[in-house]
């Protein structure tokens, strides 16, 4: 056992101090080395060994004995000893004052630690150990230069001072000159082989910075081989164990990490990687004391901002996300820079999302994006938060990115897929497909929502086929199947037929026999969807089954008792249907949805007050934000504006304000319902506002178009329905029909209704009472119908009367539809005996007997007409025997002409002969000559008739389309005589919302109709009377004109004789025959 | 089981057709296709080939209904202005006007044996029963008003009869109704039996099964095909399927298939021991208004015949097998 031998004064003996027996007291010690007056050295050599046991009170007060004044005179020439002394007490204090953590204390420590090195220096300003001390406090102190100018100091004089080598290494490695200081490292080592272990553990930091890990842990082995209870060696490698991301090697590390704690339970760093690991098996009562600790022990940056991540991670994992943001911002705040230490703000992002302030966490997560700009969970988190932010096309830009980056990541594709639902169910549709084949491919179950997501998105976009396999996937194996496969046959035969759309036997019969009956609590929605999807198949029986599955185990499931409502209304069983809308509002009597649904059956039932009511506290139940309530008292109020019976135009004026209001409101909560816009538009119709309306419905209609939940024929109806009203029939005819197809499969009554109002409007009688007659085809019960036919067809035969120009056929049509009339509208009065609709048999009866005035008034017409038609077919048969007439009095003209000629001719021959008898020598050869000439001339004539003959023929051709022309004329003078009559019709086309009214109206035209058809018949008469005459008037004129001009101009200027002609079948009216006949009688 | 398209003829009519049956074989000839449509004719045409044999005028508005006695020599048929006209089948001579007013005439059925004429009487609430040797009125066959709690509404007390089909024996009628109910008759006796209840929208067509003199087919608006126990006024079984209207439906002469058609354009075949479709032909592009198979008899008794018209002005003919 070491012992020092303390020289007794005076004397040649000494005292024997075993090291390892210092007494407990310093002063039982100091009294002796004072009294023996000691060499200094001893002082020092048995402090250094209070130091070494512990006893630090006992080191220093020995050495502050030691370096005391009246040591200082006493040993005033012992100067090494007495530095040495200042030395370990500055060393001391730099120590004291570094491993301080109160800023105060730190401050009084090093500032007695500079005042002893300072007392050293004034000593011997040389003193290399002095220096280096004073290098160390520098370096504690964290002022890296100085210290590095003080270890300077030092080497200058000594290149191989190990002690300001080592201090210099510690310079060069807090500058970030690893290879430096490992070089400094490796000098103390080749100086002075047998340094301390912690002369290794630099180097082994050193190559662990430079990224030679294996030398740094061989490094730290030998660290540990010389001091195995070396905490930082074994931290380190504890460290680098773990950073093996193996689960041996982390296992290897946490084992070295728990015995560094042991050994020394204040290092940080040591408590970090603890608390980190014990955050991952979830001791969270451990992190967070493990933390505080090293919070406590360090007052380095980095550490503390990992501490305050470990900490804030915990609570952040208990949900305690106000803790956890308050401890990740702490994190955060010490750390300088995102790139050195990232994770905080990833965790604080997290928590700012859930605490709502996306902005922040939008910041923070950017940030943590610029580090890591490929990683895809920031990505999604940026995706999302861009999401909630309203900003949509970013969120899906990012969550993109995150799938092209990692093409793998089912989650992100079903991120994806669930964003893109808003906007692009295509897209969506694809993602969650991919991320379908991804989590197939990776061999893992796809989440049922997934499919749930797919199998609606497929609906939505009509591939029924498709979402029906999606559907049955989600659903597995399960009682269900048996229903869509229609095993149970009998059973559900028996089900379906008792109507019992609440009955739930065929269930309870199927467990007893011994099938399972379970519906999975994540299979409901699905199985729901499935129903839905049967519903839109038309497979009905077999959804209502599946609905009554779901109740059977969900009593609950408020939606499947209203889809069941919906089947029974759609067979028009309302009775049942309110029954079942009753159940649910069982379950919860303030569910909007039931209310409303319920409100509209009984709208359906005439039940109006009620409905109101009903609507009233559906929209209550949702303070007023659900839209459908809203919309349904606007619809209730528009309704009631319109209704048929007892018009008020006050109380209807309010009731569209009324409606006009609620459906604003609906807008403003929603400026994209369709409805509410549809309806808006309709009020704006209904107040003449067309071209707005037409606008809005416009819109509707485009918006409207594709996905199968949003069928809207009512505002193709609306749309044709302000057609109709600006005078666009064809347009409105179009849009009835396509709406009619599209939606109704031909089958509604009332748009064909609406159509043959158009077409009615539009004078196309016929089809107008084509389409009522399908209409009654139809709905064979409604009796309004038949009068409108009845109606229709007594307008096509008046007007057809009133035609100026009319076929005996025509007249004939004529007479047969005013016998249908006649019978329509008997039948009716015979059948308003029996039935209640509306009709009076007066009015009807009115109708009778306009019909049969018109009838009787027609036979004169057609006995006229088959006159006329008799006498057209004889003058036509006179113009042709006057065309051949003409032909050959013209030929005969042209001969005489002809002859005339010749005869002037020989007249002329004859004066030359006379006068020129002394040229008898060529007289023969005169008359040869003359002879040819002749023929030429006759040859010509021959040509210029052939030439009118063809002109003729083009005339014709004009004249015909001209009398085409003229028949329009006509038909538009005959229009101008309908309308002031159109104008009490327009009246009588408000019948169809309105049997009463339309009946007076009705009756007001019938006299107006029975006067107008009287006096029209005289106008009739004049204007054929009249017409004949002027035109042939004019015609003559024409002709006389023509035949003065024609003889004149032939030959020189055959162009004008053209425009003659035209002239000529301008001034024509009727046929060319006739004209000619004319002609003759001329 | 399967229908296979033989022949379709495009414009066969001039406007919708809306009635069809087959005039069964007489002993110079083959069964005929009688048609009815809303251009106010009846045709005839010759099966396989669909060769128009002849058009029938003389109706007022469309016509909206015919039928054919059972041996073939005679027809009638009836437009919306509610004349019935019979006539002989091979010369077109009119042996009859019927008209019973203020009744109107929707549908016309003869009974199995021939000697009664059925006439489904619209808003009189009653099938007029014709006697077919002396075309006289015999029965009218009424509905009774039902107790309803309201009796002065205005659809609900009345039933507005649309269709009617007589039992394979003829001794029960079944008359369809706007309100969806069905009523049964027993004929010799002109009694009402009972009403079958569970349409709730008009059934404009229903049939007998030739072989269970209990079993009714019902084709409904809501959709559906019902299948009744007429005696025993039960439902039996419902066949949902079709987008739209089911607006008429004919049983197979071997009783093991029926075929519906739609306002949904489509013609169904539906197998009665799945009770399921099996098929679904969509060769028309409007309402197919009417389906008929062609009854056994004449010389090619093997092969089934179905014929289908429609909207669509066309008539089409399938090969039942």
């Amino acid at each position: 056992m070491a012992s020092v031998y303390i020289p007794v004064q005076n004397s040649e003996e000494e005292v024997r101090v075993a090291l390892d027996q210092l007494p407990r007291d310093a002063s039982d010690i100091l009294d002796i080395l004072k009294a023996e007056q000691a060499p200094l050295d001893l002082w020092l050599i048995i402090a250094r060994e209070y130091f070494k046991q512990g006893k630090i009170d006992q080191f220093r007060q020995i050495l502050e004995e030691g370096s005391s004044p009246e040591i200082d005179d006493y040993y005033a020439d012992v100067r090494y000893e007495r530095i040495a002394i200042l030395n370990a007490l500055g060393a001391y204090y730099s120590y004291l004052g570094k491993i301080e953590t109160k800023q105060r204390e730190k401050e009084e420590h090093f500032i007695l630690a500079t005042q002893y090195y300072n007392k050293a220096s004034r000593i011997d300003m040389h003193e290399p150990s002095t220096w280096v001390g004073k290098g160390q406090l520098l370096l504690a102190k964290g002022e890296v230069e100085q210290a590095s100018a003080a270890f300077k100091i030092v080497l200058d004089g000594d290149r191989d001072n190990v002690p300001a080598l080592l201090g210099q290494a510690c310079v060069e490695f807090n500058r970030g000159r690893y290879s430096d200081s490992l070089e400094l490292y490796k000098r103390v080592l080749q100086v002075y082989p047998n340094c301390p272990a912690a002369v290794r553990l630099g180097i082994g930091l050193c190559r662990y910075k430079l990224g030679q890990f294996e030398k740094a842990q061989q490094a730290f082995e030998r660290v540990l081989q010389l001091d195995p209870e070396n905490v930082e060696a074994l931290v380190a490698l504890a460290i680098m164990d773990l950073r093996t991301n193996e689960a041996g090697g982390i296992r290897k590390g946490m084992v070295k990490m728990q015995k560094a704690f042991e050994i020394y339970p204040y290092c940080a760093m040591a408590l970090n990687y603890l608390a980190n690991h014990f955050f991952f098996t979830g001791q969270h009562f451990l992190v967070e004391q493990l933390t505080e600790t090293a919070l406590a022990v360090t007052n380095h940056g980095p550490t503390k901002s990992h501490s305050y991540y470990n900490l804030a991670r915990s609570y952040h994992s208990k949900g305690d996300y106000d803790k956890a943001g308050v401890y990740y911002m702490a994190s955060v705040k010490e750390v300088n820079k995102p790139h050195e230490f990232v994770f905080p703000y990833y965790g604080l992002g997290q928590v700012q999302i859930k605490l709502g302030d996306y902005k922040s966490a939008l910041s923070n997560f950017e940030k943590v994006l610029e580090v890591y700009p490929d990683n895809c969970e920031t990505l999604k988190a940026l995706g999302h938060i861009y999401v909630q932010l309203g900003q949509t096309d970013k969120g899906q830009d990012f969550l993109r990115r995150a799938t092209k980056i990692d093409p793998r990541d089912a989650q992100a594709f079903l991120e994806l897929g669930e964003l893109l639902i808003v906007s692009d169910t295509g897209a969506a549709l694809d993602a969650f497909k991919t991320a379908r084949t991804l989590f197939k491919k990776g061999s893992q179950e796809v989440p049922i929502e997934l499919l749930n997501n797919i199998g609606v998105l497929q609906f939505e976009r009509g591939d029924f086929e498709l979402a029906q396999q999606t559907f049955k996937e989600a659903l597995g194996d399960g009682i269900w199947l048996s229903f869509i496969n229609q095993e149970h046959k009998s059973s559900i035969d028996a089900a379906t037929s008792t109507l019992q759309f609440k009955d739930t036997q065929l269930f309870h019969d199927l467990e007893n026999n011994g099938h399972n009956v379970e519906v999975a609590w994540d299979k409901v929605t699905v199985l729901f969807n499935l129903a839905r999807l049967l519903e839109q198949l038309n497979e009905s029986g077999t959804a209502s089954i599946l609905y009554r599955l779901i109740l059977f185990k969900y009593p609950d499931y408020i939606d499947a008792y209203l889809r069941l409502a919906a089947i029974a209304k759609a067979r028009n069983n309302i009775l049942l249907s309110i029954e079942l809308v009753n159940d649910a509002l069982k379950v919860n009597d303030k569910c909007p949805n039931a209310l409303s649904m319920l409100g509209e059956l009984e709208l359906k039932n005439d039940d109006w007050v009620k409905a109101k009511e009903t609507l009233r506290a559906a929209s209550e139940a949702t303070d007023g934000k659900d839209s459908y309530a809203t919309l349904s008292l606007g619809n209730w109020n528009y309704f009631a504006a319109v209704r048929n019976e007892k018009r008020n135009p006050k109380l209807e004026a309010t009731h569209l304000e009324k409606a006009k209001e609620l459906y604003t409101r609906v807008l403003i909560q929603h400026s994209a319902n369709l409805y509410a816009a549809n309806g808006a538009g309709v009020v704006l119709a209904e107040k003449g506002h067309f071209d707005v309306s037409k606008d809005i419905f416009t819109q509707v209609q485009e918006a409207a178009s594709g996905s199968v939940f949003v069928q809207m024929p009512d505002v193709w109806i609306n749309l044709a329905h302000v057609y109709f009203a600006q005078g666009n029939f064809a347009l409105a005819v179009k849009m009835y029909q396509n709406c009619l197809r599209k939606f109704y499969y031909n089958t509604d009554s009332q748009i064909l209704l609406y159509l043959a109002r158009t077409h009615y409007e539009a004078e196309q009688w016929q089809d107008c009472i084509k389409t009522l007659l399908r209409a009654i085809h139809l709905a064979p019960s409604n009796y309004t119908l038949r009068f409108d036919a009845g109606v229709a067809m007594q307008k096509f035969s008046a007007s057809t009367l009133q035609k100026a120009k009319r076929t005996a056929d025509e007249v004939r049509t004529t007479v047969a539809e005013l016998q249908n009339a006649v019978r329509i509208f008997s039948q009716l009065s015979a059948a308003s005996n029996l039935h209640i609709h509306g009709f009076d048999e007066k009015k009807i009866d009115t109708h009778v007997g306009y019909c049969n005035h018109l009838l009787s008034a027609a036979r004169v017409h057609l006995e006229a007409a088959e006159r006329e038609e008799q006498q057209v077919r004889q003058r036509q048969e006179l113009a042709r025997q006057v065309a051949l007439a003409e032909e050959a009095r013209r030929k005969a003209e042209e001969q005489r002409k002809y002859q005339m000629e010749r005869r002037k001719q020989e007249d002329e021959l004859k004066r030359v002969q006379q006068q020129e008898e002394h040229f008898r020598r060529v007289k023969e050869q005169w008359k040869s000559s003359s002879h040819s000439k002749r023929r030429e001339r006759s040859d010509d004539e021959d040509g210029g008739t052939s030439e009118k003959k063809r002109r003729k023929g083009g005339k014709r051709r004009k004249k015909d389309k001209h009398s085409k022309s003229r028949d329009d004329q006509e038909e538009t003078e005959a229009d101008m005589m309908d309308e002031q009559e159109m104008e009490d019709e327009e009246a009588d086309i408000n019948y169809r919302e309105e049997p009463q009214t339309r009946m007076n109206d009705d009756a007001v035209e019938n006299a107006q109709g029975l006067l107008a058809a009287a006096g029209l018949e005289d106008s009739d008469a004049e204007d054929e009377m009249a017409a004949p005459s002027s035109t042939l008037g004019r015609r003559r004129q024409a002709l006389s004109e023509s035949e003065e001009d024609e003889p004149l101009h032939r030959q020189s200027s055959p162009v004008r004789e053209n425009s003659a002609e035209m002239q000529l079948s301008d001034g024509e009216i009727r046929d060319g025959e006739k004209t000619n006949g004319d002609d003759a009688s001329d | 089981m399967k229908l296979g398209g033989i022949k379709s003829v495009e414009n066969a009519h001039d406007d919708s057709v809306w009635a069809v049956t087959w005039v069964p074989a007489t002993a110079i000839r083959p069964p005929l296709l009688l048609t009815g449509s809303l251009d106010e004719t009846v045709r005839l045409w010759r099966s396989d080939d669909l060769i128009l044999e002849r058009t029938n005028t003389g109706h007022c508005l469309g016509v909206a209904s015919v039928a054919a006695h059972p041996l073939g020599s005679i027809a009638a048929s009836s437009s919306l202005d509610s004349f019935v006209r019979v006539f002989d089948v091979d010369s077109n001579t009119t042996l009859a006007t019927l008209e019973a007013p203020p009744s109107e005439v929707w549908q016309m059925r003869f009974d199995p044996k021939g000697a009664i004429l059925a006439v489904a009487g619209g808003g009189s609430a009653s099938v007029k029963l014709w006697d077919t040797s002396t075309w006289e009125l015999i029965a009218t066959l009424s509905i009774p008003r039902q107790e309803g709690p309201k009796p002065t509404d205005k659809s609900g007390s009345k039933k507005f009869v649309l269709s009617v089909a007589w039992s394979p024996d003829g001794k029960r009628l079944a008359c369809g109704s706007m309100d969806g109910t069905i009523s049964v008759f027993d004929v010799p006796r002109a009694k009402f039996l009972h009403h079958l209840e569970g349409h709730f929208m008009p059934v404009r067509s229903l049939v007998y099964s030739p072989y269970d003199p209990r079993l009714l087919f019902t084709a409904s608006d809501d959709g559906n095909v019902h299948m009744y126990d007429a005696e025993g006024k039960a439902l039996v079984g419902t066949m949902s399927g079709h987008a739209s209207w089911v607006l008429c439906v004919d049983v197979s002469p071997d009783g093991a298939a029926i075929a519906t058609g739609s306002s949904d354009r489509s013609v169904r075949l539906w197998d009665l021991s799945m009770r399921a479709s099996v098929q679904t032909m969509s060769n028309h592009t409007d309402q197919v208004w009417g389906v008929a198979f062609r009854p056994p008899g004449g010389n090619d008794v093997r092969s089934g015949r179905l014929a289908s018209v429609s909207d669509d002005k066309s008539v089409s003919l399938y090969d039942y097998s």
